[in-house]
């Protein structure tokens, strides 16, 4: 069980919480990025993957083991809402999946990308995406900045 | 327009005067003596074929000719090839085959085998095709090649799911890339193995499915390996660049390591790589155990919180003034290069110049998601220096591959 619940935690997400509202629009229940972490399970299904659970200090981490080796974390905060998507592997993960609402944001963003087909960065005030690599050996990462709970360090998620 | 303009450049490349004699020698042979294969191609950094409206940047080219297997007709000269040493095999933009129709690859079952080639920014799906590719006088004979856009199967979700397509001219930047990476083919054993691979799809006219492939040497692969001779790796050199940038790069690709007197190793150093085509930089304090050289990364791509991101091209650094810098690279065998380079303002570089597009100054933030500890030494690196790649498990005069060498 997790024992991560504290009142400063939960004020900041929240506060997180409001401010997307706006952006985030109706909730769908098939992606994750955004929603809460029973949303991860959708992910799960559709990506044909096994599910390890860790709780760490102030997060939960979802890994997700594709079968073609690539490796998919979702990590919840104590408001259960899911804050970063992690991914690192042969091959690049469902992105429409497991970002959600905020695909036609990164596709957007990525026809704009000047930055060649090894390195793509999105910085948006309530979507960061950094993706790199190249074939055969992929990772990213993409985050709501603003859902990102206190006290928790993207850099540091593990 | 581009072989002219290659051509023309290319015997004013400083250093490079000896290599681009290299023309195809033995055409005579009256003797009897000796011949050589011409393995030398010239190779550019120009606006690309979109250009200007949509000019890439440090974006390294070539051209190659591509025929249907056996022919010597049915074949078509394609310039502004993207050369990229990280990807692994020749694909190529349906549109600029033109009327050549190479034959599409099926699986023992009768359905079509196509392909959906990943990349950071997008999708690339089409069919695998055998091709004979022609590059300065060396033939790859029915080598599997991936036509982008070659076909009418609908993209599986998991494909179009990653991000937009790029099966276009303008989208994909050039007019294909030939990817000549470390590895000989694109996905390997796990696509020998399991079939949700993501890479490799059985279609019928009513769907397309994840497949195995019966080998990998059924696999898009890197038509240098299927050379007769000079098949174990390349040699890029290309031209330096000052620091407010050019407007065109030449340089040349030479194929093989010790097969001629024009690719001998010499006193570089070199660094194997793991099964991730990486070795190790130290920088800042970081031990960066992911990190790699990769033509096709038009810049140098790490983390350092000390450089700001630019408001205006947010995939760069804009620091105040240009800093230089200072890493080392280590390869699997611990033979340790240090490297200076430096990082200007790119939204200055790209303000202040309305011709040039390479910069050998240019870097940006990578992704540092747990785990990945990465710097990548893209086409900046390369500017003013010869790199060997040597291809896994090619033997050498100086050791066996995968390893890079400069």
């Amino acid at each position: 069980m997790p024992t991560v619940p504290s009142a400063g935690n939960v004020k900041k997400c929240v506060l997180g919480a409001g401010l997307l509202i706006a952006v985030l629009g109706p909730c769908t229940a098939t992606a994750a990025l955004g929603q809460p972490e029973a949303s991860v399970k959708s992910d799960v299904a559709q990506m044909r993957g096994s599910v390890k659970v860790t709780d760490n200090a102030g997060y939960r981490s979802h890994e997700i083991q594709m079968p073609s080796g690539t490796v998919v974390h979702e990590f919840s905060g104590v408001d259960g809402k899911v804050f970063a998507i992690e991914w690192s592997g042969p091959v690049m993960p469902n992105l429409r999946q497991t970002l959600g609402q905020y695909f036609d944001n990164y596709v957007a963003a990525a026809k704009a990308n000047r930055s060649g087909h090894h390195h793509l960065e999105i910085h948006q005030t309530d979507l960061v995406v950094r993706s790199a690599g190249h074939m055969r050996a992929f990772s990213g990462i993409a985050y709501l900045p603003q859902a990102v709970p206190s006290g928790v360090s993207i850099g540091d998620l593990q | 327009m581009l072989g002219l303009a290659v051509l023309s450049c290319g015997g004013g490349g400083g250093g490079s005067s000896s290599l681009t004699g290299g023309g195809t020698t033995g055409s005579t042979g009256s003797t009897g003596t000796t011949t050589t294969t011409n393995n030398v191609v010239d190779v550019v950094v120009d606006a690309g074929p979109s250009a200007p409206s949509s000019a890439t940047v440090n974006t390294l080219y070539t051209t190659v000719k591509v025929c249907v297997p056996g022919s010597t007709t049915n074949c078509t000269t394609i310039d502004h090839i993207e050369v990229d040493t990280g990807s692994f095999g020749l694909r190529v933009i349906s549109s600029a085959l033109g009327s050549v129709a190479l034959p599409l690859q099926t699986l023992s079952n009768g359905n079509s085998l196509l392909e959906c080639a990943q990349f950071v920014d997008g999708y690339s799906w089409g069919p695998v095709a055998l091709a004979d590719v022609y590059i300065a006088g060396e033939t790859a004979s029915s080598v599997p090649v991936e036509v982008i856009g070659g076909s009418s199967d609908p993209v599986p979700s998991d494909c179009s799911s990653i991000g937009p397509a790029e099966d276009t001219v303008l989208a994909f930047g050039a007019n294909g890339v030939l990817g000549v990476g470390v590895f000989p083919q694109d996905c390997g054993s796990t696509c020998v193995t399991t079939a949700d691979n993501q890479v490799y799809y059985a279609c019928t006219a009513a769907a397309c499915q994840p497949t195995t492939v019966s080998s990998e040497s059924t696999e898009v692969a890197d038509p240098v390996t299927f050379f007769a001779t000079d098949n174990n790796g390349v040699i890029i050199k290309l031209a330096s660049v000052p620091a407010a940038g050019s407007a065109t790069v030449t340089g040349t690709m030479i194929f093989g390591i010790d097969t001629q007197t024009n690719n001998a190793s010499g006193s570089q150093s070199i660094l194997t790589v793991d099964g991730y085509g990486a070795f190790t930089t130290a920088f800042n304090g970081q031990s960066l155990s992911r990190s790699f050289l990769d033509t096709g990364s038009n810049a140098l791509f790490f983390d350092d919180s000390s450089l700001p991101a630019c408001s205006t091209s947010s995939d760069f650094f804009c620091p105040t003034s240009t800093q230089a810098l200072s890493a080392t690279l280590t390869g699997q065998n611990d033979i340790s290069v240090p490297e200076s380079f430096t990082v200007a303002n790119a939204d200055t570089l790209f303000s202040d110049s309305t011709d040039q597009v390479a910069f050998v100054n240019l870097a940006g933030p990578y992704p540092m998601a747990s785990g990945t500890t990465t710097f990548d030494w893209g086409l900046p690196f390369y500017y003013g220096k010869s790199v060997y790649t040597a291809f896994y498990g090619v033997t050498t005069s100086v050791g066996t591959g995968p390893y890079v060498a400069f």
